[in-house]
């Protein structure tokens, strides 16, 4: 099962959705690293997201790694309050830079330059 | 009177408590098997690293040990062979005599002996230990068959380690028993050798190996299931330590007999 | 939400040998809910969380988790149910030939074919919940009681269980680290809205935690009940286990001098 990706103002916009959970969380990880592979900025939409497991969100800690690591953009957008409370739990909400949508993103840079 | 029934009420007891035990070790053994074939069918397959390391700690740190005393029970031999046969002067026929009993008796013997005492007492502490810690409830709880992630592994290691300990220990006993017979009856090395090889054949090595397939088999069930059985602390996994290795080595001996009455008759 | 219970166990019976150990327990948990068994030494309270954990069979009765009878699985599909659920035993009981991160990620490696990184990274996420972030490479015989437990209830929640059972959580804990597991659980069931049973003889814990609780004595369920229902029970053998005081048993003089000299000789 592929997950669908768009690509709007320079960024890759990962959409997950369903249960991302065990079995699903393996095609989630390989299409963020896959676009981070291309050298392009990521950002993870989790709107449709209805579960998120710790096999999820470790794909996501290591998108986030590879990213820094590349000097590319990554962030979350669109984090639903059950996937909030899994990041919580670890305290990965004050890791991750979670935006509410991509246009809040751009906002969110622009305002730094 | 109340002491004759007391006495085949003991009797009885035993009996009943020894059935229950081979009854217990079969059914180990069924069950490894089964996790071994059916296992990886299963999503529980028996894990190969796992069994590169149970080889490791019954095989190759056996080998100096089994090799030593196979050495040393090869000289004794030649010693005693030649002892007794120059009394009726016919000291030469030491050679047939060391190749047969070390190849279809003493290397496997000795290589089972060293097994059970390193590694029945080592397996019988590890699951005991485990036992008593609830590691292993902890296993089963997670879905992880403790037969299947503890027994089977040490089986399968024992049966490929067995017969290789076993054909070593063969060679080292021939090789002490050649060495003491050349220096005695100044028999070269190579000419013992060619004479063990024309003495010997493909049946008395298989001898061997085969009855090293059942003692390694023995080892492990027996191990294995003291290991599991124990309970009562500290002093409960002494006793099945020691217990684990005293009736591997009796049960060696005893099927080692039976095994050589029929397979000679 | 409350449709059918996580846990339903009917009637259950339970022997040692001919020694009644628990007598026709009836007991529901429902999803996401924190019930804490309590009773003293004795009670049958360890004996029933071997039942739930289908390590010990029932003389008699049914345990169903998750909707099925775990006595009638084959064990293929309880092997697969017990991937969704994580035991937190009293002793840890973490492997001791396993680091602290290899002890967390096993039931991963065993049941999973993820990515080691993702394994990895989801071993030292749990050990972050559990504050034992840094301890990763330690064994656990180098590990303090309140880190083993932690790191047993790491592993525990590795799989991210939709169940989740704890053995005396805080014996042998003094009190202060036995608050932090205390709140530890609170937060778990809140996150992950985990179901979570307790078995415990600390007061205080259980009433910290539970929002139902059973109290367990002689083999039988004195009552259940919300927090405030237990406190303000009127039976006297629960308030006597809420106030820590022994029972007094009527003495039988025969039966008592029978029991001191049995045996003896010239008697």
């Amino acid at each position: 099962m592929e997950y669908e990706i768009e690509e709007i103002k320079g960024y890759a916009i990962v959409h997950l959705k369903g249960d991302v959970d065990l079995s699903r969380s393996p095609f989630a990880r390989k299409a963020i690293l896959d676009c981070l592979q291309e050298r392009k900025d990521v950002l993870v939409d989790l709107t449709a997201v209805t579960y998120i497991d710790s096999s999820g969100v470790a794909s996501l800690v290591e998108g986030f790694q590879v990213s820094r690591r590349m000097s590319l953009d990554f962030a979350l957008i669109g984090v639903s309050d059950a996937a909030m409370s899994v990041l919580q739990l670890a305290r990965l909400d004050q890791v991750f830079p979670i935006f509410a949508s991509l246009d809040a993103r751009i906002a969110h840079t622009e305002r730094r330059t | 009177m109340t002491r004759t029934m007391s006495f085949i009420e003991g009797t009885g007891r035993i009996t009943l408590n020894a059935i229950e035990e081979v009854g217990y070790h079969f059914a180990l053994f069924v069950e490894s098997l089964y996790w071994v074939i059916a296992g990886p069918f299963l999503g529980q397959p028996v894990r190969i690293p796992i069994i590169v390391s149970e080889m490791m700690k019954i095989g190759v740190l056996a080998v100096p040990v089994v090799m030593l005393l196979s050495f040393s029970n090869g000289v004794m031999m030649a010693i005693q062979g030649i002892a007794t046969l120059q009394e009726f002067d016919a000291e030469s026929q030491v050679v047939p005599g060391i190749a047969y009993s070390v190849t279809r008796e003493f290397g496997v013997l000795i290589a089972a002996i060293v097994v059970a005492g390193r590694s029945g007492s080592a397996i019988a502490a590890r699951i005991g230990s485990m036992q008593m810690s609830q590691e292993v409830d902890a296993l089963r709880v997670m879905g992880i068959e403790p037969v299947r992630h503890l027994v089977a592994p040490i089986l399968l290691a024992m049966l490929l380690m067995m017969p290789i300990l076993t054909l070593l220990a063969d060679s080292a006993a021939l090789i002490g028993g050649g060495l003491y017979t050349g220096i005695v009856l100044k028999l070269s090395l190579s000419t013992f050798i060619d004479r063990v090889f024309e003495t010997i054949a493909l049946y008395d090595l298989m001898q061997g190996v085969v009855k090293s397939l059942v003692f390694g088999l023995l080892i492990a069930l027996i191990a294995c299931s003291n290991g599991f059985s124990v309970h009562g602390g500290s002093e409960g996994l002494g006793r099945a330590t020691t217990r684990s290795v005293v009736l591997s080595i009796a049960a060696i001996v005893v099927a080692d007999m039976i095994f050589t009455y029929f397979l000679n008759r | 939400m409350n449709s059918q219970p996580i846990i339903e166990i009917r009637e259950l019976d339970a022997y040692y040998g001919d020694r009644k150990i628990l007598d026709q327990i009836d007991l529901q948990v429902n999803e996401g809910e924190i019930m804490v068994v309590m009773g003293g030494s004795g009670s049958g309270k360890s004996t029933l969380l071997r039942h739930l954990l289908s390590l010990n069979r029932p003389s008699a009765g049914t345990i169903r988790l998750f909707g099925q009878d775990i006595n009638g699985l084959p064990s293929r599909k309880l092997h697969e149910m017990r991937q969704r659920i994580g035991v937190s035993f009293q002793g840890g009981a973490l492997f001791n030939s396993l680091n602290v991160e290899e002890n967390v990620a096993f039931p991963l490696r065993e049941h999973t074919k993820l990515d080691d990184n993702t394994i990895r990274i989801m071993a030292r996420m749990k050990l972050e919940v559990v504050n034992l972030a840094g301890f990763e490479k330690l064994m656990p015989s180098q590990l303090s009681g309140g880190m083993i437990k932690r790191a047993a209830l790491a592993r525990a929640i590795v799989m991210d269980p939709k169940l989740l059972f704890f053995d005396e959580p805080s014996a042998g804990l003094d009190p202060v680290v036995s608050a932090d597991l205390d709140e530890l659980i609170l937060r778990l069931r809140d996150a992950m809205g985990v179901t979570i049973v307790v078995v415990t003889h600390e007061l205080e814990s259980a009433f910290r935690i539970a929002d139902r609780i059973t109290v367990l004595d002689r083999g039988k369920i004195l009552i259940t009940g919300t927090t405030r229902e237990v406190k303000e029970s009127d039976n006297s053998r629960v308030q006597n286990l809420l106030n820590r005081r022994t029972e007094d048993v009527p003495v039988n003089a025969d039966e008592y001098l029978q029991r001191l000299t049995d045996d003896l000789t010239g008697l």
